[in-house]
């Protein structure tokens, strides 16, 4: 499939902003994405391993982990629009390819992610108090649901790597120069590329759990033989862990296409194995200092911003892939400047979405660090306040705008 | 080298991507505007329950909300994106048309969509753990968060049908394309039957509280706020019809069984009874019968709604400018979009199309059949099935009729003219039409095709040879009455 195709699938009708800002964005929010997906499996997998286990840290600690992944499966959810939607926008011809050539997958991503979520928040409702009850109910719904965003994981790398392969499209679709429009095959994927996907959960479990220790260390009274224990899993999950991420990332270099080999050694591969093993050392390095301020926090802070490179580093392979090899150039994209549209977005992103998160993160925050009831400082009603007073200019001109439109003639 | 931007097509023979798409977005539509409607209910319960000093409001909210958390928040937030992954496959440049009209606004219904997935957390688990100011405050951010992700999506449901305004084809843009009398008339109907579902929901919740004297008060409440909602959407139900452009009334009084508005009307009466059990008896409330009047607003209310929602914008899938099978059918100037039709006119599909097999870009007799049924699955097979079941059987059309030049002459006189209603223009090549043909004459009968190419194969050029005309008057069938009505069958949705 040549470059002037690719160029044909795209879009006539362009984009409404410059292309590097739908890229940015994707690169931002897959990480964010990817983030709360690495919680979620390891927060899972601790839960499942802590509901199995008759140590009462083990069991505070599922009770704690299964809260976590409940949430954090929502957030994955709510975080993958955002760069399921950029995707669509500049990379539009390889991601709808990609996932017609593979459209029962596709639909069955959706209902596995059903059938797993579902599965959580029963295994949830069924033993809501675990640091409590010895007796677990039905691990082997936490089991299945972990089997399931596993094989969603599985399916959405596999749409990812069909997309970089154009020239085997036609293979696919129509094998023998017969069309096959069936959708019911994985046609590409590289188990060195998933493995590191997924084994970067241990690690980011690892970092959670720190700055999880930290947030427990905020309270009155904490039981320190649990603050202890819950750092003895901490370190090993994320150094092992890290260490067992990054030799899958040197399997997935190895087995690169040959057409986009170099990519291994190139800046973004290196600064990628570089900020993870900084992420790795960061704990290490602080060691008692994690106890003192928010420095319990830094590691996970630091692994964020790691996994931000590591989407960068996924973007610029992709970048090699399409445009070194194939010649397409995401960012010549046709232009349509829509100034209200992109201005409307920034303005709620960065002034509501700011006000308003930061007001329900601090009151969530103060939340959990108070026994008792929180009550809230006049400063942090003012958040509110200014937070729901966005919100109501940002409907008031909704409709101010859009009547104006509608009906001004 | 004239190439169109043709992805490649998901065929499903069973059910029909049609159907995947649309029992996707029932579902949907269920969770999101249960979810919108709790919100809203929540920050009223919140404020009377603060205000009168009753923490059995507080204490519904929470039980509601972690209802919610699963039906609205889990299932609502996969079957949201659900819907772009199903139309992603079925039909990818419909989506796309969208997303590159509008994805700014869906930006900003995601961060939107943010604070209400943080804010619903917050409303059941702070419960009892913040002061009530606080609370009150989580509770209307929440809700007008909520409402803003309706606001957000309404114009882009809106642009489906048709753009907005209608110079947006001239002049581009997002306002334009967004904003318009059918979205503010949609708007109004779903924010009045979101709270019939929001009530109809909320009983499974009601039905299960311990407290009679409570439940009593709360499920006449919810009974009022159902019928009052239920009344104003069918009230509102003029005013949207109004909005729809001509070619969607058109259709809809040829095309939509008659079994749909009785089956809807039905429904929505059955909904006001249910209410006025529920006002009458509210203590005879349980989670079974909240329940099956769930389950009959979702298949006997909603399923046809969308379904005519659906097939009313056909033979558009997006902004009267793009057909249902992919192919672009009208400049829009303001956008800097042409037509594909000339193209097509120009080089046909088989040249035009980028995932074309190579074997079949030029039509012979022995790769005709092929040809055809490529064509099929390219240009028909998105709101037609080439099988006996799913979405508008294709056979159906054509009454068991085996002879290759009458469904030719069809072909080329009826759509490749674009000479039927709510029907895309299909500008096939004489070849394209006469390989076509053959593929849907072995559909009644696939001994057909031995029969034609043996026949074929003594002329050179077989595929292009002139087919004899067909007297309209002595024929009864579909095929030749195209050309005064479009084609009607039993099987039709």
């Amino acid at each position: 499939m040549d470059a002037s195709m690719l160029y044909a699938l795209r879009d006539p009708l362009g984009v409404p902003a410059a292309p590097i800002i739908f890229l940015l964005l994707g690169v931002l929010t897959w990480a964010l994405h990817i983030a709360a997906v690495h919680v979620l499996l390891g927060a899972s997998s601790l839960t499942l391993f802590g509901s199995l286990n008759k140590n009462p840290h083990w069991r505070r600690l599922a009770d704690a982990m299964v809260s976590t992944a409940k949430i954090a499966v929502s957030v994955a959810i709510v975080l993958g629009v955002a760069p399921l939607l950029f995707v669509q926008v500049i990379y539009d011809p390889f991601w709808y390819t990609s996932n017609v050539l593979s459209a029962w997958w596709v639909i069955g991503f959706i209902t596995f992610l059903i059938f797993g979520s579902l599965l959580l928040f029963i295994f949830y409702g069924l033993n809501s108090s675990m640091k409590t009850k010895p007796k677990t109910r039905c691990p082997g719904a936490m089991l299945a649901a972990i089997a399931f965003f596993l094989v969603v994981g599985f399916i959405m790398h596999a749409l990812s790597v069909q997309m970089l392969k154009p020239e085997k499209w036609m293979e696919w679709y129509a094998p023998g120069g017969i069309v096959d429009a069936s959708g019911r095959a994985l046609h590409a994927y590289n188990f060195w590329r998933f493995g590191f996907f997924i084994s970067l959960s241990a690690p980011v479990i690892g970092l959670w759990l720190i700055a999880y220790r930290r947030y427990l260390l905020g309270r009155d009274n904490e039981d320190q033989s649990y603050l202890a224990f819950v750092r003895r899993l901490a370190m090993p999950l994320i150094s092992i862990g890290g260490i067992i991420a990054l030799a899958l990332y040197v399997g997935w270099m190895a087995t690169l296409d040959q057409n986009v080999a170099s990519f291994a050694l190139s800046f973004w591969s290196i600064i990628t194995v570089a900020m993870l093993l900084l992420a790795v050392a960061v704990p290490f390095v602080l060691s008692k200092k994690l106890d003192s301020g928010f420095w319990g926090y830094a590691p996970f802070a630091v692994g964020a911003v790691a996994l931000i490179v590591v989407g960068a580093m996924r973007e610029a392979l992709r970048w090699a892939t399409l445009y070194g090899v194939h010649g397409y150039n995401a960012l010549d994209y046709k232009l349509h400047m829509d100034w209200y549209s992109t201005l409307m977005f920034f303005l709620t992103f960065a002034a509501i979405g700011g006000a308003v998160l930061a007001y329900l993160l601090t009151v969530s925050w103060k939340a959990g660090q108070t026994k008792g009831m929180y009550v809230a400082s006049p400063m942090v009603n003012r958040m509110g306040t200014i937070g729901i007073s966005l919100l109501a200019v940002w409907i008031i001109q909704y409709f101010a705008i859009g009547l104006w439109v509608a009906y001004s003639g | 080298m004239d190439l169109i931007g043709l992805y490649p097509t998901w065929y499903e023979p069973g059910i029909g991507s049609g159907w995947v798409i649309g029992l996707i977005a029932t579902i949907h539509v269920l969770f999101s505007h249960t979810a919108v409607g709790a919100a809203l209910l929540f920050t009223y319960l919140a404020y009377l329950g603060y205000r009168d000093d009753r923490p059995e409001l507080i204490d519904f909210i929470k039980k509601y909300g972690l209802f919610l958390l699963v039906f609205s928040y889990i299932l609502g937030s996969i079957t949201g994106p659900g819907i772009w992954y199903s139309t992603t496959v079925g039909s990818p440049r419909g989506i796309s048309a969208l997303i590159h009209n509008f994805v700014w606004k869906w930006a900003t219904e995601w961060v939107f969509f943010v604070i209400e997935v943080v804010g619903v957390y917050m409303m059941v688990y702070l419960v009892g753990k913040v002061d009530k100011a606080t609370y009150l405050r989580i509770a209307i951010t929440f809700g007008m968060a909520s409402f803003a992700t309706m606001l957000a999506i309404v114009g882009i449901l809106s642009f489906m049908m048709e753009p907005g305004m209608p110079n947006w084809a001239e002049k581009g843009g997002y306002l334009l394309g967004f904003y318009g009398d059918n979205t503010f008339a949609q708007l109004a109907i779903r924010i009045a039957f979101m709270f019939t579902m929001t009530a109809v929901v909320g009983g499974i919740v009601v039905a299960g509280l311990k407290d009679q004297v409570f439940k009593t008060w709360l499920a006449r409440r919810l009974a009022v706020l159902g019928i009052v909602s239920t009344i104003i959407g069918i009230s509102l139900y003029p005013w949207y019809l109004s909005t729809l452009p001509a070619q969607a009334q058109i259709v809809m009084e040829n095309r939509i069984p008659d079994y749909y508005g009785t089956a809807i009307l039905t429904v929505l009466l059955a909904t006001i009874a249910y209410f006025a059990f529920t006002l009458f008896k509210p203590r005879m409330l349980t989670a079974s019968i909240a329940g099956l009047a769930t389950l009959s607003i979702l298949i006997l209310g909603l399923f046809p709604g969308e379904t005519i929602r659906e097939s009313a914008r056909k033979p558009f899938v997006a902004g009267e400018y793009l057909y249902s099978n992919q192919v672009i059918a009208k400049d829009v100037p303001g956008m800097t979009v042409k037509s594909e039709i000339p193209t097509l006119e120009k080089v046909g599909f088989t040249h035009a199309s980028v995932f074309w097999p190579e074997t079949q870009r030029d039509i012979t007799v022995n790769n005709a059949h092929e040809v055809g049924r490529t064509l099929a699955i390219a240009a028909c097979s998105n709101c037609h099935s080439l099988s006996t079941t799913g979405i508008r059987p294709i056979a159906g059309y054509f009454g068991g009729i085996t002879d290759v030049s009458r469904i030719k002459t069809y072909l080329l006189g009826a759509l490749a003219t674009g000479n039927t209603m709510y029907m895309p223009k299909i500008p096939l090549q004489d070849k394209e039409a006469e390989a076509l043909a053959l593929y849907l004459a072995s559909l009644a009968d696939p001994t057909v095709v031995a029969r034609y190419v043996e026949e074929n194969s003594k002329t050179a050029d077989a595929p292009q040879k002139v087919l004899p005309a067909i007297d309209d008057k002595k024929t009864t069938s579909p095929v030749a009455r195209v050309n005064v009505s479009f084609p009607t069958s039993g099987l039709e949705e």
